[in-house]
């Protein structure tokens, strides 16, 4: 990943401000215990975690069907959705991404949940195979992808792919303005 | 020969911890780097790296290239950075820390100082100029890097970019004078 730019750094200046950023930065190797302390008992609470995320294959594939409704904060209608203002000031927008799939759990994984997998689990609706959650994002490009029964990933077949995944599995892009 | 990402990605997914933690002393002070320089100081830097690494661990299922799992990592440490800046805005002052607990390479007096005022000036830029300028040129990182980091455009991060270094060198010019 790293290659240096140094030939675009035309300025003695900031040669010398990028010099010194590079310049190692030691942190308190404790944190590693502290983050280990956290993981341990993280997996006493959890099943121990499994590699194999295969892709679902073609029946599920054709099977699930996915929609991602972004609704913008409405000045009519009965019941507009709530304004919201995140901690930054920018007003955010509701989203409802919802996954119409046979499946026992399905969460959301991207930008906006840092891809934890616990973060954002979709609840079932009541038209029964479709899961659903709200979320309140900020303007911005997001990218994400769903978890289905906590091992399957799929992107998203109604929004873009990402054109590059340091994830290695498909990913969608969803633009929120 | 150490072990390569892959293979401890690997073990770690069998639920060798240990493995994990080799993995964590490896990223830990490059990527802290960034925190810190993001962040202004060592405590949130160590906060935001401690963070991404038991966010990382839980999300490890979807690292579909463990051979790749720097690249996997930095995204979730810059996305951590982001959130923990935002929440010191909203309880603090967001300031550079100076960088006296932890010497780096032969610190002399002079460069105490440069270094100081280079985290003020780095302090005072816009967090998405400062962030673009670390990803350029510290952590060396080209446009499609950047945006998938960043999810910004690659033009938006270039503009960015420059902006930072213009801002920067305004900022610091009378001190690399004197």
């Amino acid at each position: 990943m790293p290659a240096d730019h140094d030939d675009e750094l035309h300025d003695e200046l900031l040669r010398r401000v990028v010099a010194e950023l590079r310049r190692p930065v030691r942190l308190d190797p404790a944190l590693d215990a502290r983050a280990l302390r956290a993981l341990r008992e993280d997996q006493r609470r959890r099943r121990p975690v499994r590699r194999r995320l295969w892709l679902a294959g073609a029946a599920l594939a054709a099977g699930v069907l996915v929609a991602v409704l972004l609704r913008l904060p409405s000045t009519e209608g009965t019941r507009p959705a709530p304004a919201a203002v995140a901690a930054g000031g920018l007003e955010t927008r509701h989203v409802e991404i919802r996954l119409s799939a046979p499946a026992s759990s399905v969460a959301v994984v991207g930008d906006f949940n840092d891809w934890d997998p616990a973060a954002t689990p979709l609840q079932p609706t009541a038209e029964g195979g479709v899961w659903s959650v709200d979320l309140q994002l900020k303007p911005g490009r997001y990218h994400y992808a769903f978890l289905i029964d906590g091992r399957r990933w799929e992107g998203d077949p109604s929004e873009p792919r990402a054109t590059k995944s340091d994830f290695g599995a498909p990913v969608s892009v969803l633009t929120v303005s | 020969m150490s072990d390569s990402d892959a293979a401890l990605v690997a073990r770690t997914l069998e639920g060798d911890l240990n493995a994990y933690g080799v993995l964590m002393a490896r990223y830990r002070d490059s990527f802290g780097r960034y925190a810190f320089h993001m962040l202004g100081n060592r405590e949130d830097a160590q906060e935001a790296m401690q963070d991404s690494f038991v966010r990382a661990y839980r999300a490890l299922e979807t690292c579909r290239q463990p051979d790749r799992f720097g690249a996997w990592l930095f995204r979730i440490v810059a996305n951590r950075c982001r959130t923990v800046r935002h929440r010191l805005l909203r309880y603090r002052r967001f300031d550079a820390e100076l960088p006296d607990e932890i010497p780096a390479v032969d610190p002399a007096p002079a460069s105490f100082e440069w270094r100081e005022e280079i985290g003020r000036a780095l302090a005072r830029l816009r967090p998405h100029y400062r962030e673009a300028f670390l990803l350029r040129y510290v952590e060396g990182l080209d446009d499609a890097e950047m945006s998938l980091v960043t999810g910004a455009r690659e033009a938006a991060l270039r503009m960015r970019v420059k902006r930072a270094g213009d801002q920067l060198r305004e900022l610091l010019r009378d001190v690399h004078a004197g």
